[in-house]
């Protein structure tokens, strides 16, 4: 049982990590294109339809948009189930979330320092990397953290649809076997996993702040 | 000319309608000088600064930097113009996770200048504005003083044509503000450096400006040198920078012609009075007197009673040798 367990916890900080990674990847350069739009005259209507998609695929519920990407999902991984499916939907999920949280986080930044980064003559490119992204890299530690704990409980919902993990060994045992003790080892692993990212992230966020 | 602004107008929109911020606006800084910007708080100071630079666009007129209009230049000839000017905001706004040093030498990494360079440009820089042992302190670990030096290093970073300072004596105590002060001057008569301080201080227009612009509910209503500034003060036609001297009834009661006489430059200190009293033989009673010690020379106010028989050739006499003298009574 322990190695099943043992097994089941490895599956789901793959899925974890990777789609974590992959929802930063892409999700800091769509919160960084909706701060910029939202900014500029010319390209307020582009932000207006951004801004609605981010609101259409952060209100679905997840699982009822791992049954509407199953086509999709099809096609692209050319499976519906196991971890990388699974990671695909979580991507999907999470990447207008965490392009919402660092939008947040840029709209943040004092109004002078994007006054005095101007007055240098910094150019859109340098401005990003230069000042949005350092002088937000603390919040960013902190949405990151966030995002990862919610795709926590993610993965366990997508465990529920055959993604493996936790999620669906607590399923298996559980609502099928009545084994309530490897639904408690889950529970007990997930919540491991959310604490030691808390506290990883919280401490990685303090040493950055000045 | 390294600035001229003309006709400047700006409006913004806010609930209540558009308000007039800037009212035509028109004035000009000279290569090697300092011109103070001045006026009450609101009075569109800080907005001035900002379209000085292009922060701010404008609703019209035209700004000549440099030789040329920069109002309505496309993005990157507004930035090559942007480099050339440095900026010190009234907040500071350094860079918050960036240490002293990260943050004086920023203006020249983006520029891909190689470290070497940045490394002797920065350096020289602190070691003038005494930061070279705050050099690994992030800003939030500074004092104010402090934070100020690191922002004008950083402008000053670049080798800037002309440097805005946005009230830059406001947040800072009495001796900092004096040693801040030596710092501009010091860098002006040094390094050429020009500057336009947006300011509400005194001391500052007194010990820093060549000449001033001051500006009250978005016009600007009076732009020379400084010490005309002052003649305004004592004429009473600028109230938002205190009041002159209004001497006592009881000391005036029994006085027969009084004096007001403004000495400037030079004269100030030379016993002109003294030598023309004594030619005409007029009695001098001194009731008040001050001496201000302005950039361009020294400021004398003074009022005087006098007494005789030929007052009025001496009157006439005084008033070709001093700045300004008109009777009060
Ligand atoms: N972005 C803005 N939008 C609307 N009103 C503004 C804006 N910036 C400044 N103002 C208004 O313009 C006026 C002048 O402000 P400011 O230039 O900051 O004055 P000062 O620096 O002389 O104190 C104030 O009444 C202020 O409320
Ligand atoms: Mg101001």
């Amino acid at each position: 049982m322990f190695s099943q367990i043992f097994k089941a916890t490895l599956e789901t900080l793959y899925m974890l990590l990777l789609s974590g990674f992959l929802a930063t990847l892409f999700g800091i350069p769509l919160g960084v294109g909706l701060y910029l739009c939202s900014r500029s005259r010319r390209l307020k209507t582009l932000y207006a339809l951004l801004d609605l998609l981010v609101n259409i695929f952060r209100s679905i519920p997840f699982i009822i948009l791992v049954l509407l990407l199953i086509p999709v999902t099809k096609n692209v991984m050319g499976t519906i189930i196991g971890p990388n499916a699974a990671i695909f939907n979580l991507t999907i999920a999470a990447i207008p979330f965490m392009a919402r949280l660092s939008e947040n986080s840029f709209n943040a930044v004092p109004s002078g320092i994007i006054d005095s980064s101007n007055s240098m003559g910094l150019n859109k490119w340098q401005m990003v990397t230069r000042v949005l992204i350092p002088e937000t890299l603390p919040d960013q530690i902190g949405n990151i953290t966030v995002l990862l704990i919610n795709l926590v409980t993610y993965t366990a919902i997508a465990g529920a649809v055959g993604a493996g993990g936790l999620g669906q060994l607590a399923i298996n045992y559980g609502y099928y076997r009545f084994q309530w003790d490897v639904v408690l080892y889950a529970v007990i692993v997930l919540v491991a996993i959310s604490q030691l990212l808390q506290f990883t992230g919280g401490k990685l966020a303090k040493g950055l702040r000045k | 000319m390294i600035l001229s602004v003309d006709r400047l107008n700006l409006s913004f929109e806010d609930k209540s309608g558009r308000r007039k911020i800037l009212d035509d606006v028109s004035f000009s800084i000279e290569e090697g000088e300092i011109v103070g910007i001045v006026g009450l708080s609101g009075a569109g100071k800080t907005s001035l600064l900002r379209t000085l630079n292009l922060l701010q666009p404008v609703d019209s007129g035209s700004i000549m930097f440099d030789g040329q209009n920069i109002v309505g230049l496309n993005e990157s000839k507004v930035r090559s113009i942007r480099k050339k000017i440095g900026v010190v905001f009234q907040s500071y706004n350094l860079f918050r996770y960036r240490t002293v040093y990260q943050n004086i030498a920023f203006p020249l990494r983006i520029q891909g200048i190689s470290r070497g360079e940045i490394r002797e440009r920065v350096m020289s820089i602190v070691s003038e504005l005494g930061l070279e042992h705050r050099l690994s302190a992030y800003p939030s670990q500074l004092s104010g003083g402090e934070q100020q030096r690191a922002a004008i290093a950083r402008a000053l970073v670049m080798d800037p044509k002309l440097i805005l300072l946005d009230e830059p004596t406001s947040a800072l105590d009495p001796r900092t503000t004096g040693r801040l002060l030596d710092l501009v001057v010091n860098l002006n008569e040094r390094r050429r450096v020009t500057f336009a301080v947006v300011t509400h201080d005194m001391d500052v227009i007194k010990r820093t400006c060549d000449r001033v612009a001051y500006l009250q509910n978005g016009k600007l209503h009076f732009f020379g040198p400084t010490h005309e500034f002052f003649v305004k003060i004592e004429n009473n036609e600028v109230s938002d920078f205190g009041s002159p001297l209004e001497l006592e009834r009881s000391v005036l009661s029994g006085q027969k012609r009084l004096l007001r006489v403004l000495f400037w430059g030079e004269r100030t200190h030379e016993p002109v009075l003294w030598e023309i009293a004594r030619e005409f033989d007029i009695m001098i009673n001194i009731l008040y007197g001050k001496i201000e010690e302005l950039k361009n020379g020294p400021f004398g106010t003074m009022i005087i009673a006098i007494d005789g028989h030929k007052q009025d050739q001496f009157i006439e006499k005084l008033r070709d040798s001093v700045f300004f003298l008109e009777e009060v009574r």
